[in-house]
C-alpha cells in the first residue's frame, strides 16, 4: 500500500517537474469553440511543453476555478469574450482568490471591441488601469505594419524588450520584430511595487478611440512609453498576473506573418517565440527562484563538522559564515541562479533593524544551484538576531528567508589576558612596581626597626 | 579658653622657640631670609629632625606618587584601552599611597609628638596623657604595621585579579 502511494507521489512529482514549476493544469477561457482554431499553434505549443489544456466558455455552468475549496487549475488564460463581462463564474473576486491561492493568470485584451467593466475593475484591483472608455487602441505613425495596416497604423511593430532596469534579468529579450495588432493600452499605477511593464509602446505611439469621429487632443490619456502593451503583476505570494494588450498577436496568422515597417524590409514576426516567453514566464517556467541548503557556522579552517553547523547560539564578535544555495527554474529544470550584473543578493543580520547588510558573493555552484556566501563578524551586541535574505525583484519570485539565532556576550574566561594586550603593559609594569616597591619597603622597614627605636629613645 | 589661646600662641611661633630646643641641625634663620633660604632651612630641618622610618615612608610615598603620575600620564597620552589595566595599575598606586599615609600618621605621631602633643591637644588631653603615656597614639607601631601589611595584601590581591 505504502510503496503504491510512494510510486504515485513520485509519478506526480515527475509530472510536475516535467514543465512548469507549479503545476500543469491550464484552463483557457474562450468565448466560442470556433475561436479556438484561430490559436491552434499556441495550443499545440503549450501542450508540447506539457500543459493539460482544457477549454471552457465563460458562460458555461461547469466552469469553476475551485473544487472543494482548492484550485481546480494551476494556470488560467483568459481571452477577451465577445459578450459583456466574463460571466457569473469568473467574477473579479473569484479571479483574485485564484491569484491568492498561487494560481497564475494570463489575461488577453483586444482593441477590437471595448473591454468589459468586470475586467476593468479586476485590473483596477491590481493597479493596472485601462483608458476611461475602455475601447482605445494604440496607434503609431512611425512603427506600423505597412502590409496589413497601411491606413489605420494600428498594427505596432516592436523590438522585443530588453531588461527593465540594468539590475533586472531580461526574460523577454531576443532578436526579431513583434507585430501587435490593435493593442488595448494599459497604464500602471505608480504606487505599487508589484506591477512592472513587460513591453512599453514606442515613444511615438498614442492611444485613441477609433469609434469617435473626431479624436481630440484633450482625450489622450497617455502617450508614448507611458502606455504599456504588456504589463505584469507579481503578487506577494509570487503568483503572476500578466496583461497582454493584443490577443490577436497570439493568433496563428500573426505567428507566421511577414511584416514590413515603413522604410524597412519585409521580415517574419517573432510572435511565436514571444508568446512562448510570455506564457512561460506567466505560468512559472522561468524566473522562479528556489532556496536550497542554508548553512551558517563559525569561520574555521578546513571542513566544518556537521554538529557545528547551524548552531543556535553565537557569541558577540564571532567570525561567522553564512551560505545559501539558490536555484532558478529554466523551462524544464533547475539551473544555478546568477544575480544580474548590477544587482546583488544581500544578507541581513538583524535584531529589529539590520546590524549588517552584506553582499552575498557567489563562491561555488552545484549542478542545480549557486552557492552564495558571506563572512562577517557578529556585532558587539547580544540578543536574538536573525539571518535574513530578502530578495524581491521584478519578474523573479520572492525569496524571504529568516533564521533566528541567539548572540550571547563574552563568558568571563573568554576575554584576552592582560599581557596579550600590548597597550596595557605600562599599567601592568606600574602595578608590579608598586608591589615590588611595597616588598622592598617592608624589608627595609623591618631592617631599620632597631635604629628607629634608638632614635625614639634618644628623643 | 585661655589654655587654648596659650596653645595657639606656642604653635604659631615655633621658629624663635625652636633653636633653643634643637639638639642638632642647621643654624637658625634670620627674620628676613629669602624664600630659597627658607626652603633650604625647612628641608634641612626635615632631614635632621625626622626619624629614619618616617623618612623611609616619605621616600616610598614619593615613589608611589611618581609611579601613579606616570601611569596617569600614559593614560592621557596613549588612551585608556585596556581600561581595567589602567584602573588597577593606577588604583594600586593610589591605594598603596593612602595606606602608607595612614601608616605614617600612626607611626610618626608618637615619634616626634612627645614634645608637641600636650600643647596640640587641649587641657583634657593633657590629663589623659598624664594618666597613661603608653596609649597616646591609640595603636602600637607593630599593630599599625600589621594592619598596613594586611590592607596592602588585600589591595594587591584585588588589583592583580582585576588586571586579569
Amino acid at each position: 500500500m505504502r510503496w503504491c502511494l510512494a510510486l504515485l507521489l513520485s509519478c506526480l512529482l515527475a509530472a510536475v517537474n516535467a514543465l512548469s514549476s507549479s503545476g500543469s493544469r491550464l484552463l483557457v477561457v474562450l468565448d466560442e469553440s470556433t475561436e479556438k482554431s484561430a490559436y491552434s499553434t499556441l495550443w499545440s505549443d503549450l501542450e508540447g511543453r506539457g500543459y493539460d489544456v482544457s477549454f471552457e466558455s465563460p458562460k458555461s455552468d461547469k466552469l469553476s476555478l475551485f473544487q472543494h475549496g482548492e484550485r481546480a487549475y494551476d494556470h488560467l488564460l483568459i481571452l477577451p469574450p465577445k459578450s459583456k463581462g466574463l460571466g457569473p463564474n469568473l467574477t473579479p473576486k473569484s479571479i483574485l482568490e485564484f491569484l491568492n491561492k498561487d494560481g497564475n493568470i494570463l489575461l488577453a485584451l483586444s482593441g477590437k471591441a471595448s473591454t468589459s467593466s468586470a475586467v476593468s475593475s479586476l485590473l483596477l484591483e491590481i493597479d493596472i488601469h485601462l483608458s476611461n472608455d475602455r475601447s482605445s487602441v494604440v496607434v503609431d505613425h512611425f512603427n506600423y505594419d505597412t502590409v496589413s495596416a497601411a491606413e489605420k497604423h494600428d498594427v505596432l511593430l516592436l523590438q522585443r524588450p530588453g531588461p527593465l532596469r540594468p539590475d533586472v534579468k531580461a526574460f523577454f529579450d531576443g532578436e526579431g520584430i513583434l507585430a501587435l495588432p490593435r493593442v488595448a493600452p494599459q497604464t500602471l499605477g505608480s504606487d505599487s511595487a508589484l506591477v512592472a511593464p513587460i513591453l512599453r509602446a514606442p515613444a511615438t505611439a498614442y492611444a485613441y478611440n477609433p469609434k469617435e469621429e473626431m479624436p481630440s487632443a484633450e482625450d489622450i490619456e497617455g502617450t508614448g512609453s507611458q502606455l504599456n502593451v504588456v504589463s505584469a503583476m507579481q503578487a506577494r505570494n509570487s503568483a503572476r498576473f500578466t496583461v497582454l494588450g493584443s490577443v490577436e498577436a497570439l493568433e496563428d496568422q500573426w505567428f507566421s506573418a511577414s511584416v514590413k515597417a515603413p522604410g524597412g524590409k519585409k521580415t517574419p514576426t517573432v510572435n511565436r517565440e514571444f508568446a512562448k516567453q510570455l506564457t512561460a514566464w506567466t505560468f512559472k517556467e522561468t524566473g522562479v527562484l528556489k532556496v536550497g541548503k542554508i548553512e551558517h557556522h563559525l569561520a574555521t579552517e578546513g571542513e566544518v563538522a556537521t554538529e557545528d553547523l547551524n548552531p543556535k547560539i553565537y557569541r558577540i564578535k564571532n567570525e561567522t559564515v553564512f551560505s545559501i544555495e539558490v536555484s532558478e527554474y529554466a523551462y524544464d529544470k533547475w539551473v544555478p541562479f546568477e544575480v544580474p550584473g548590477e544587482d546583488e543578493l544581500q544578507l541581513e543580520f538583524t535584531m529589529l533593524s539590520p546590524f549588517h547588510r552584506l553582499a552575498l558573493e557567489p563562491t561555488g555552484r552545484t549542478e542545480t544551484s549557486t552557492v552564495y556566501r558571506a563572512q562577517f563578524v557578529t556585532p558587539d551586541q547580544h540578543g536574538i538576531f536573525s539571518f535574513r535574505v530578502n530578495y524581491k525583484r521584478p519578474f523573479l519570485t520572492n525569496i524571504e528567508e529568516k533564521h533566528e539565532v541567539t548572540v550571547r556576550h563574552f563568558a568571563h574566561d573568554e576575554y584576552p589576558r592582560s599581557w596579550a594586550i600590548t597597550g596595557g603593559w605600562v599599567w601592568i609594569a606600574g602595578l608590579w612596581s608598586v608591589i615590588a616597591g611595597f616588598l622592598a619597603f617592608v624589608l627595609v622597614w623591618l631592617y631599620s626597626a632597631p635604629v628607629a627605636d634608638k632614635v625614639k629613645k634618644t628623643q | 579658653m585661655p589654655a587654648k589661646r596659650h596653645a595657639a600662641s606656642t604653635t604659631a611661633t615655633p621658629v624663635p622657640v625652636a633653636p633653643a630646643t634643637l639638639s642638632s641641625g642647621p643654624p637658625t634663620l634670620k627674620t628676613n631670609a629669602s624664600a630659597a633660604a627658607i626652603a633650604q632651612h625647612v628641608w634641612e630641618q626635615y632631614l635632621a629632625n625626622t626619624p629614619q622610618r618616617t623618612l623611609l615612608l616619605d621616600a616610598f610615598m614619593a615613589f608611589l606618587v611618581l609611579v601613579g603620575g606616570l601611569q596617569f600620564l600614559y593614560c592621557v597620552l596613549a588612551g585608556n584601552y585596556p581600561f581595567n589595566a589602567f584602573l588597577s595599575g593606577f588604583s594600586a598606586a593610589v591605594g598603596q599611597f593612602v595606606l602608607t599615609a595612614s601608616l605614617r600618621m600612626q607611626t610618626s605621631d608618637s615619634g616626634s609628638g612627645s614634645s608637641s602633643k600636650p600643647s596640640s591637644k587641649g587641657k583634657n588631653a593633657r590629663f589623659v596623657d598624664e594618666d597613661n603615656q603608653e596609649q597616646v597614639s591609640g595603636t602600637s607601631h607593630e599593630r599599625a604595621f600589621a594592619d598596613y601589611i594586611f590592607g596592602s595584601l588585600i589591595l594587591h590581591f584585588f588589583c592583580i585579579n582585576f588586571i586579569n
